[in-house]
C-alpha cells in the first residue's frame, strides 16, 4: 500500500478530511477533494490508483464521475460511497465498473478491508 | 330527483349516526315508490268504481224505463178495453130496449159476466136524466145536467172518474158513454159504475209482471192514490213520494237526457234515509198517472259484490306492493351500504398508502441527509480515539474512550433508525420466485429460534402440508414474518408459545397465521400498528416501522394482513397471500423502478 495513491471524492468537506486523516494515520496516500469537477481534474495531477467516491454531489452524480474515472483510466479502482441506505444503489454503480460499495456512515474497518482488496486486485492486474 | 329524495351520504353528513341516515334514506325511498305505485293504483280503482256506477245506472234506468213504458201500455189498454166494451154493447137504437129495467139487468149480468167488478148500470138521457137504473143501490132518478163528468161526456163523447166513494160509500170509478141517436137525433149516456178494485187488481197483476219495481200505483193529478200503493200512502190520499222534492243527481239528469223519456218524469227522491228513483208516466184519456218506485239499484248485489272484488283487488295489490317496495328499499339501501363501506374501505386504504407514500419520501430525504452528519461525527469520533491511541495515554483516556464508544454507539443507533427509513421508502422490485410457504416459515423461525429459546418460548407449527406453493417474493416474504414473529417474541417477554400456521383459503389464496399468548393488543393500539413509528417499545428498542415496512409488503404483493387480537388472552396475525402475483402489481412495480432509477 506504499506506493498506492488514494483520492476522495466527497462533497462533505468535514467527512473527506476526517476520513482523508485517518486513511494517512494507517500510512495509507491519501488526498481529498470536494466536488466531482475537482476530482476529475486531481485525477490528472496526481494519479490516483484507487478512488473513493460519493454517490450524490451537488455539481456531478457520482455515477458519472465514475463513467469518467473509468474512460480516462479503466485500471482505477473506484469504491463508492453511498447514503441511500440499501444495497440497490451500490450493485448499480458496481455494474457501471466500482469496485466495491460501503454505506455511509462508514465503518472504517470495513473500508479498510476494500481499499486493501481493490489494491491487491490492481497489484495482480 | 336528488331533492326529492336525498343520498344516504348527504343525509349523513347532517346527522351523526350514519344508521339513522340510512334509515331515513330508505324510509324517504319506500314513501317515493309507495307515491308511484299507489298513486294509480287509487286513480284506477276510483275511475273503475265511478264507471261501473255509471254503467249500472244506466241499466237501471233503462229497465225503469222499459218497465214503465210496457206498464203504461198494458194499463192504458185495458182501460181502452174497459171502454170500448162499453161502448161497443150499448148500439144507439138500443135505448128504448134498456129503458125496460129487465133489459137493463140482461146487459148488466152479460157485463159483469166479463168484468165481475161492474157495479151499477144507469142509461141518462139528452138532458141529463136518469131513465133506467140497475144495481145494489137506491139511486133512481138523479138529474145529472149539471155535474162536470155529464158536460164532459155530451162534450167529448167519453169520460172516466177518478176514484170515489160517492152515494154508494164503496171506492170506485165511473166510465160514461155517449151514444149517438141519429134517428131520434137526442144522444144519450151510458153511465158504468165500477168498482175500484177492477182497477186495482189489474195494477196488481201489472206490478207482478213488471216486478222490477218495488212499488207501482196511480195517482190523480192532485198526488192521490187511485189504487192502493204497497209502502208509499194510502189509496183515496196523497200518496207520500208526491210532495217529495226530487234530488240533484247530475249522472242522472244526463243520463235521462240522453233517453227518449217523452210523458215520463224519472227523478231521485230521498224517503226515510233511502234514495229511490221515482217514475210517472200519463195514461192517455185517463185522469190518472203512472208511477213506478224503485227502492234500490237493481244490481244492489251486484254492485256490493263488485265494491268488495275492487276493495280485496286494491287491498291485496296494496299489501303486495307494500312487501315487495320495502323488500325493494331494504335491498337498495342495503346495497348502497355495502357500496359505501367498501368504498370507504379503499379511500381508508388509499389515505393509509398515500400517508405511507409521503411519510416514506419525508423520511428518505431526512435520512439521507442525517446520514452525512453522521457519517462525519463517526469519522470524528474515530479520529479523535485513533489520537487517543497514537499518543500513548493520558489522563482521561478511560473516560475519553467510553465517551467516544457511547458515540459510535449512537451513531450506530441512528444508522439503524436511518437505514430502516430509507428501506421503508424504497420501492424495492418484487422477484417472483416459486415458494413453499411452510419451508419459507421454517426457515423464517430457524433465525429466532435461538432468541426464543433464549426467552423459554415454544414456537409450534400448524402447518397445512397439502398447502400450495405460491408465486411471491421470497426476501420480502421473510422480511414480513420476521419482523411479526420479532415482535411476537418481543411481546410475549418470557415464557409462552408461538404458533406458526398454514393453510389453504382458496384455489387463489393461501393464508399464514403467526398467534402468541402475550398481553394483547389494546383496541386504541391496535388501530395504530400499523402507521409509521408508532411503537409501544421502550425508547431505542423500536423504531416503529417493522409492521408498517410489513404492511407495505403484503399489500404490494397482493395480500392483506389481519389482526385479531384480545387483551391478556394474546394476538394471532393473519397474513393472506395470492398463489399467483397479480400482474398489475408487477407491471406497478417495474414502472416504479423505472422512475426511480
Amino acid at each position: 500500500m506504499k506506493d498506492t495513491k488514494l483520492l476522495i471524492i466527497d462533497d462533505e468537506v468535514e467527512f473527506a478530511a476526517t476520513l482523508r486523516q485517518r486513511l494517512e494515520l494507517r500510512g495509507i496516500d491519501a488526498t481529498d477533494v470536494h466536488s466531482g469537477g475537482e476530482g476529475l481534474q486531481t485525477l490528472a495531477e496526481i494519479g490516483p490508483d484507487i478512488v473513493i467516491l460519493d454517490l450524490k454531489m451537488p455539481d456531478m452524480a457520482g455515477l458519472d464521475v465514475l463513467a469518467e474515472i473509468k474512460k480516462h483510466n479503466p485500471a482505477i479502482e473506484v469504491i463508492m460511497l453511498t447514503g441511500h441506505g440499501s444495497t440497490a444503489s451500490g450493485i448499480e454503480a458496481m455494474e457501471k465498473g466500482a469496485f466495491d460499495y460501503v454505506m455511509k456512515p462508514v465503518d472504517l474497518n470495513i473500508l479498510l478491508e476494500k481499499i486493501y482488496s481493490a489494491d491487491e486486485k490492481r497489484s495482480k492486474e | 330527483m336528488s331533492k326529492i329524495l336525498r343520498s344516504p351520504a348527504e343525509i349523513i353528513e347532517s346527522r351523526s349516526d350514519p344508521d339513522e341516515g340510512y334509515k331515513h334514506f330508505s324510509r324517504g325511498l319506500t314513501g317515493i315508490l309507495m307515491t308511484l305505485v299507489l298513486v294509480p293504483l287509487i286513480i284506477l280503482s276510483i275511475l273503475m268504481h265511478h264507471q261501473y256506477k255509471q254503467l249500472l245506472q244506466s241499466k237501471e234506468l233503462d229497465q225503469l224505463i222499459l218497465n214503465l213504458e210496457l206498464a203504461q201500455s198494458t194499463i192504458e189498454k185495458f182501460v181502452a178495453e174497459l171502454q170500448s166494451v162499453i161502448k161497443f154493447v150499448a148500439p144507439h137504437n138500443q135505448y128504448q130496449q134498456f129503458l125496460d129495467p129487465r133489459e137493463l139487468e140482461a146487459l148488466f149480468v152479460r157485463l159483469k159476466g166479463e168484468y165481475p167488478g161492474f157495479a151499477d148500470i144507469e142509461i141518462i138521457d139528452s138532458l141529463g136524466m136518469q131513465k133506467s137504473y140497475y144495481g145494489p143501490y137506491q139511486l133512481e132518478g138523479h138529474n145529472y145536467t149539471d155535474q162536470t163528468w155529464y158536460k164532459e161526456v155530451i162534450l167529448h163523447g167519453a169520460y172516466i172518474s177518478t176514484i170515489f166513494s160517492g152515494f154508494r160509500d164503496v171506492n170506485h170509478f165511473v166510465i160514461a158513454v155517449r151514444v149517438e141517436n141519429p134517428e131520434q137525433k137526442s144522444d144519450w149516456v151510458l153511465r158504468v159504475t165500477i168498482d175500484e178494485k177492477t182497477l186495482q187488481n189489474f195494477v196488481d197483476t201489472t206490478s207482478t209482471s213488471y216486478s222490477y219495481a218495488d212499488d207501482i200505483y196511480l195517482i190523480d193529478s192532485f198526488g192521490i192514490a187511485q189504487t192502493e200503493p204497497r209502502k208509499y200512502g194510502t189509496i183515496g190520499e196523497e200518496c207520500l213520494l208526491c210532495n217529495i222534492q226530487g234530488t240533484a243527481n247530475k249522472s242522472l239528469a244526463k243520463a235521462i237526457a240522453d233517453r227518449d223519456t217523452k210523458g215520463m218524469e224519472i227523478v231521485e227522491k230521498a224517503f226515510k234515509g233511502q234514495q229511490v228513483l221515482h217514475a210517472t208516466a200519463e195514461l192517455a184519456n185517463t185522469p190518472w198517472r203512472l208511477v213506478l218506485v224503485k227502492e234500490q239499484y237493481l244490481f244492489a248485489h251486484a254492485w256490493v259484490l263488485f265494491k268488495i272484488k275492487l276493495i280485496t283487488i286494491f287491498l291485496c295489490c296494496t299489501i303486495v306492493a307494500v312487501i315487495v317496495i320495502l323488500q325493494i328499499s331494504s335491498a337498495i339501501t342495503s346495497h348502497i351500504r355495502e357500496s359505501d363501506n367498501k368504498q370507504k374501505k379503499i379511500l381508508a386504504e388509499i389515505q393509509h398508502t398515500n400517508k405511507l407514500a409521503s411519510i416514506g419520501r419525508l423520511a428518505a430525504g431526512v435520512a439521507h441527509e442525517i446520514n452525512n452528519p453522521l457519517a462525519i461525527i463517526n469519522q470524528k469520533a474515530g479520529l479523535v480515539q485513533d489520537f487517543i491511541e497514537i499518543s500513548g495515554g493520558c489522563e482521561h483516556q478511560k473516560s475519553m474512550e467510553d465517551a467516544l464508544d457511547g458515540i459510535q454507539n449512537s451513531v450506530e443507533r441512528c444508522k439503524t433508525v436511518t437505514h430502516r427509513l430509507l428501506g421503508f421508502a424504497r420501492h424495492t422490485e418484487v422477484k417472483t420466485d416459486e415458494i413453499d410457504i411452510n419451508v419459507l416459515v421454517r426457515e423464517v423461525i430457524d433465525f429466532l429460534a435461538q432468541e426464543a429459546s433464549y426467552n423459554q418460548i415454544r414456537i409450534d407449527f400448524d402447518l397445512d402440508q397439502n398447502i400450495s406453493t405460491i408465486f411471491s417474493d421470497r426476501g420480502q416474504l421473510q422480511q414480513v414474518f420476521l419482523n411479526i414473529t420479532n415482535n411476537a417474541i418481543d411481546a410475549i417477554g418470557k415464557n409462552g408459545h408461538i404458533t406458526m400456521s398454514s393453510r389453504q383459503v382458496d384455489q387463489e389464496t393461501i393464508q399464514i397465521g403467526i398467534t402468541d399468548n402475550g398481553p394483547g393488543i389494546p383496541p386504541e393500539v391496535k388501530q395504530r400498528i400499523f402507521d409509521p413509528f408508532f411503537t409501544t417499545k421502550e425508547t431505542g428498542k423500536g423504531t416503529g416501522l417493522g409492521l408498517s415496512i410489513s404492511y407495505g409488503l403484503v399489500k404490494k404483493l397482493g395480500g392483506n394482513i389481519n389482526v385479531i387480537s384480545e387483551v391478556d388472552k394474546g394476538t394471532q396475525f393473519e397474513i393472506t397471500l395470492p398463489v399467483t402475483q397479480p400482474q398489475q402489481d408487477l407491471e406497478t412495480n417495474e414502472r416504479h423502478e423505472t422512475v426511480n432509477n
